[in-house]
């Protein structure tokens, strides 16, 4: 414990440093990044130990005299430390050649800075032991992200991005305090641990309050909206770390909730189950639509996202319904994908960086062949995009493996329950397959086939500071991929401390993975094995190299070239009711044609629903209220008055009476 | 070994699936030709029923006449007569209408185990057949435009009632005058509807119901 | 070492069997078609060649055919022929086997997006559509598997006790299942109605129009890939057939390879009577394969047991 706040304090300098030494430039961050690794790197050193010793180590701090923070860290913290210490400091590294412009040394200096308060807070969020410093970690998490998404300020869009991530972060902070404030109300303690004393009615209320909070955190699919605005206006390296860690969260939240009431009705893990569904498979399905890369990175987060609660959800249920089988290899799935998804997600979100800073654009249709160009950046692209599409034997698949063992092992349950695993495995059947095609469209767009514009063709490797981490990124995927029990054992610990009332059995689960590690491994062998026997069979052969054949077509153009937007199209056409497409077709007309158009553009069903249902009545209902905002300041400090006074009123014993006689 | 009435539901339940995902009109009649006979044979596979007297005999038989060659005849009539386009145009597109279709089936399963009813050896599966047939006739019904597929889907709506029937009911005699009766009004309304259906056809040169809206006020 | 034999057999015989489905088309056309042996003569006519290699592609046009072609072996490795047991198995191996066919999907399309050919774009945009909805029938059938057996492996499917069978309990239910898995097998293996290998348009294609740019020993490796994953299905579908139930002998392999002949007669019949469906009804077509599964699995709830 004591070396984790060490290594939180040396980040801490290391966040300060550029504040003030901002004027030398290269110095400074040089200085910074090589202070933020060794942060992380004492902090991972921390983690050691603590997670073979089941002794958990507490610490605890007055503050302001009435509050006491509580940080504990236990074997769940542990594993969502790993992310946060381990993925860091690589996007740290590869600020050193991104964020390159001299001229703005004053703002790298405070986007450093709010980036180290970041990773502070998201460590401290996880170690948090009672409401108090939960809730005061998780809103300097918030807002230190907010001031890092509005890195370029001085843009409209990102300015907008900006407002609407502060209000979903806000709005669901309110939520969550809202259900922290039902557990106080009845425990009248701000410790987590007397929340399990709850009333089974109130502690279902609870979870429900907070899923949705942590959900618009973590970008569960309707409350999401914020994901595909604030990446792509946030600098790649912040989107990295806010996609592949922070939403992580929310998640940890979700879990770290769910173990603390110790909820017995299944009715929770069918929310969180009917969530992942959803999420999953809208999220792949927009991120098909979309043309941009990161916003389709980001709808690709709500996917994976959607993966990671079909994992809960079936631990959930299967924990509730005495089902271990079912409770371990959903949970340790889920846990684990989050860790899978922070390596390969980050890994994204760089390689995406890279291509737009080379580039100059994130439109999929205006790039291509990069990985002639961009070697480096595409290998680890393509290795990245083989893990999130879940396909053996990178990462993503252990982790769909375990949820897909844990979801088949509900099949045994009667009733509903069994309903619910049957929709687990086909919705994570058809994520799979989706997957798979968005992510084929984005390396096949992107990165090969011809440049589609000159900027593209144009494109230069960038410095070894951005292609390292991304190299060590993907490597990470494999090796989980290949040699996942030491990962899949720290997941169980978690775990472990989560579902503290059954005894859990870990053989079975090592069991599987062994095997199923060793199948993926000889699947690897034998891909060397024939690469080896190719070599062999082209030796002493003639290889030629000649232009790609136009089935009779000669004067082929780089135009002509499939894109992103057809690609996906009859995938996207499939989906219709549940996604809007929209094309603007300005046909040919006339006998001389004027030039024609086509566009057509994937609008989110939740966003319209929400602006259509939500925000314009509302817009015309507070229109009405106008009238109070009138500009007299002394009646101003009247509302404020008659505000507290009523509130006084309120805290009076009376209407509590209430409250608990409607419990 | 193999039970032969549960053959012949699972049968109809795939007609059932079939006719949602059709998108040929006479491909549907045709199905329509088909559950009507399997659910006319339904009865004689009850093992609580009586061995045949003269009367369920003729009674079977004319049911298998009505449902199997009357009906579709009338139909197949409509079609040609109004020259009807061979597609069937859907408000709900095919892929959903099969997995809404699904959707029934699995709530139809989940209906007949929580009823709870004391039904005979063997009588779930016609419940959940008939409740699913009924569902999806209504689906039918709904989710398609022209006059003729809700004749369609009215008749496979008649067609779950009389599984609903057999399902139910010990005393078999009652079950069946009363089925004959809806019978006879389903042939009475499948002439009307031709009849109709021709003056449509008439008044707006095609027999989409939805031109039907401009007869308002 | 058994198991290990009838790998063996399978991998050699697998080029063997599309002979057949030419033979069926020759015979409905009234011609005297190929030899048999002709995808041998063709691969090894391939593997002699030297090849051509498009100028707008990259390493990973090279990648796609060698991790196909492993894909494709791979699941052979996990198959009970013929009622010996698996080489290897393990409980969950179904899953695994299905992922590993879909990274071999994924470097194929990968490579023909690599050629830069407007043809072959289209072709992988159908291939992964298709392949996604195909998924979920397969899905399907495990479920309603893993509900009749309570195991996630190919060996427990067809090896030993308690085998799955259409002389089984409920036999009914695999009729439906065997229909659907020819329908699948259709789809996977670009087969008519689903796709027509034969035509002479590339507009019309999705796994033809895929492989346009490769040549030679790569040409070969796509070729025998795929020699084996239509044997692996058509394998899977005799297995549910046919129950080899008694002991591993001569007798039952031979009579396994005679049977695989059926489903490959089967594919010829249906490529010389049906034509190629519209695009827009392929969807329908291989989500109806999945309806027939998914039914079966309900009626496995609680109704018929």
């Amino acid at each position: 414990m004591e070396t984790l706040f060490l290594s939180l304090t040396v980040l801490l300098a290391a966040g300060i440093l550029p504040l003030l030494g901002h004027r030398l430039f290269t110095l400074m961050k040089a200085c910074y990044v090589a202070l933020t690794i060794t942060g992380c790197v004492i902090g991972l050193y921390s983690l050691c130990p603590i997670s073979q010793l089941p002794s958990q180590s507490t610490l605890v701090v007055d503050w302001l005299h009435i509050f006491q923070l509580q940080f504990s860290l236990d074997s769940l913290s542990t594993f969502f430390l790993i992310p946060v210490f381990f993925v860091c400091p690589l996007a740290v590294l590869y600020v050193f050649h991104y964020m390159n412009k001299k001229a703005e040394h004053a703002r790298t200096g405070v986007n450093f800075f709010f980036f180290n308060l970041l990773i502070i807070a998201m460590a401290l969020v996880v170690i948090a032991d009672n409401m108090i410093s939960f809730a005061l970690s998780w809103e300097i998490m918030s807002l230190a992200s907010f001031f890092l998404v509005l890195h370029e300020y001085e843009q409209e869009t990102t300015r907008r991005a900006g407002y609407i991530y502060l209000l979903f972060t806000q709005l669901g902070a309110l939520c969550i305090f809202l259900g922290m404030g039902v557990g106080y109300g009845y425990t009248q303690s701000l410790d987590f641990a007397p929340l399990s004393t709850l009333p089974e009615g109130l502690k279902l209320w609870m979870f429900c309050l907070v899923l949705v909070g942590f959900g618009s955190k973590a970008g569960v699919f309707p409350i999401h909206i914020w994901l595909p605005y604030a990446h792509p206006a946030a600098p790649s390296n912040i989107s990295a770390i806010m996609s592949g860690v922070m939403i992580k969260m929310g998640i940890y939240g979700v879990v770290r909730f769910y173990g603390l009431l110790d909820i017995s009705s299944p009715v929770a893990g069918q929310i969180v189950l009917s969530f992942g569904i959803v999420s999953g498979v809208l999220g792949v399905i927009y991120a098909l639509g979309k043309q941009d890369i990161k916003k389709l990175l980001a709808y690709s987060s709500v996917e994976n996202i959607g993966v990671i609660l079909i994992g809960l959800g079936v631990g959930m249920i299967g924990a509730t319904q005495g089902n271990t089988g079912m409770a371990i290899f959903g949970f340790v799935g889920g846990l684990l994908h989050v860790l899978n998804h922070s390596l390969f997600k980050s890994l994204l979100f760089l390689g995406a960086g890279t291509v737009a800073k080379q580039t100059g654009t994130r439109q999929l249709d205006q790039l291509g062949g990069l990985i002639k160009r961009m070697p480096l950046t595409g290998k680890s692209f393509l290795i990245g995009s083989v893990s999130i599409s879940g396909l053996p034997p990178f990462n993503g698949f252990v982790s769909e493996f375990l949820i897909y063992i844990g979801a088949f092992q509900g099949l045994v349950l009667g009733g509903m329950h069994c309903v619910f695993a049957m929709l687990a495995i086909l919705a994570l059947a058809l994520i799979g397959g989706l997957a798979a095609a968005c992510f084929t469209r984005i390396v096949g767009i992107v990165f090969l086939g011809e440049p589609r514009a000159d900027n593209s063709a144009a494109a230069k490797e960038a410095g070894w500071t951005m292609t390292f981490p991304m190299v060590i990124l993907a490597a990470s995927c494999l090796i989980i991929g290949v040699w996942p029990e030491p990962f899949v054992h720290y997941a169980f610990k978690g775990v472990e401390t989560l579902l503290v009332q059954t005894t859990l059995d870990e053989v079975l689960l090592l069991e599987i993975t062994q095997k199923m590690a060793l199948a993926s491994q000889v699947f690897l062998g034998l891909f060397v094995v024939l690469l080896v026997a190719r070599k062999f069979l082209y030796r002493g052969k003639q290889v030629q190299s000649g232009p790609t054949w136009g089935c009779g077509f000669t004067q082929p153009t780089v135009r002509i070239q499939y894109t992103g937007t057809s690609y996906a199209m009859s995938i996207v056409e499939f989906f219709r009711p549940m996604v809007r497409l929209h094309t603007h077709y300005a046909g040919i007309k006339r006998i001389f044609p004027s030039q024609a158009s086509y566009e057509t553009h994937v609008d989110d069903i939740a966003e319209q629903t929400l602006i259509e249902r939500i925000v314009e009545p509302l817009l015309f209902l507070l229109g009405k209220l106008r009238w109070i905002q009138h500009g007299h300041i002394q009646l101003y400090i009247g509302y404020i008055i008659i505000t507290i006074l009523v509130a006084l009123l309120c805290i009076s014993e009376g209407p509590r009476e209430i409250l608990r006689g409607l419990l | 070994m193999i039970n032969i009435l549960e053959v012949i539901l699972v049968l109809i339940l795939l007609t059932v699936l079939l006719s949602l995902g059709s998108t040929r009109l006479m491909a549907l009649v045709r199905i329509m030709v088909l559950q009507g006979v399997l659910v006319s044979l339904i009865p004689l596979f009850l093992k609580s029923h009586e061995i045949l007297t003269f009367g369920s005999v003729v009674f079977y038989l004319a049911m298998v006449i009505i449902k199997g060659i009357l009906i579709p005849a009338l139909l197949y009539r409509a079609v040609k007569h109004v020259s009807i386009q061979r597609e069937i145009e859907p408000f709900v597109g095919y892929h959903a209408s099969i997995v809404a279709g699904l959707a029934v089936l699995l709530a139809a399963v989940f209906m007949a185990n929580s009823l709870k009813l004391t039904l005979p050896e063997g009588r779930e599966l016609i419940l959940v057949c008939a409740v699913t047939t009924m569902a999806s006739g209504f689906f039918l019904m709904l989710a398609r435009k022209k006059a003729i597929t809700q004749v369609i889907g009215y008749l496979m709506l008649e067609n779950g009632i009389y599984l609903i029937g057999n399902a139910l009911t010990q005393h078999h005699h009652n079950l069946y005058i009363v089925e004959f009766g809806v019978l006879l009004d389903l042939l009475v309304a499948v002439m009307v509807m031709g009849i109709i259906l021709n003056n449509i056809n008439h008044a707006f040169d095609d027999v989409d119901t939805t031109l039907l809206g401009q007869l308002k006020d | 070492m058994i198991s290990f034999l009838s790998l063996v057999l399978a991998l050699l015989a697998a080029p063997l069997y599309p002979g057949i489905i030419l033979k069926v088309k020759a015979f409905f056309a009234g011609k005297k078609g190929p030899p048999l042996l002709i995808k041998y003569y063709t691969l090894l006519k391939l593997l002699q060649k030297g090849s051509v290699y498009s100028t707008s592609s990259s390493f990973v046009f090279t990648l796609g055919p060698v991790v196909s072609f492993a894909a494709a072996i791979f699941p052979l490795c996990f198959f009970p022929f013929a009622g010996s047991a698996s080489l290897v198995s393990f409980y969950g191996d179904v899953v695994l086997l299905f992922y590993i066919m879909g990274i071999g999907r994924f470097f194929t399309v990968v490579a023909a997006l690599d050629t830069a050919s407007p043809f072959e774009g289209m072709g992988a945009a159908r291939e992964v559509f298709f392949s996604t909805l195909a998924e979920l029938a397969i899905f399907a059938i495990l479920i309603l598997f893993y509900r009749l057996t309570g195991s996630l492996s190919l060996n427990d499917y067809f090896h030993g006790e308690n085998i799955i069978t259409l002389a089984g309990v409920s036999g009914a239910l695999i009729v439906l299942v065997i229909v659907a898995l020819f329908m699948v097998l259709l789809t996977e293996n670009s087969r008519v109605p689903v796709d027509d290998p034969a035509t002479h348009l590339e507009l019309t294609m999705i796994h033809e129009v895929m492989i346009l740019d490769h040549s030679g020993p790569d040409l070969a490796l796509i070729e025998l890939g795929a020699f084996y994953k239509l044997f692996f299905y058509a394998a899977f579908i005799i297995q549910l057939i046919f129950p080899f139930t008694a002991p591993f002998s001569i007798l039952n392999m031979l009579l396994f390879f005679i049977l695989m002949a059926l489903v490959y007669v089967a594919v010829g019949v249906i490529e010389s009577i049906m034509a190629r469906f519209k695009m827009d009804l392929v969807p329908k077509f291989i989500l109806t394969s999945f309806a027939l599964v998914f039914f079966a699995v309900i009626l496995t709830m609680g109704v018929l047991q």
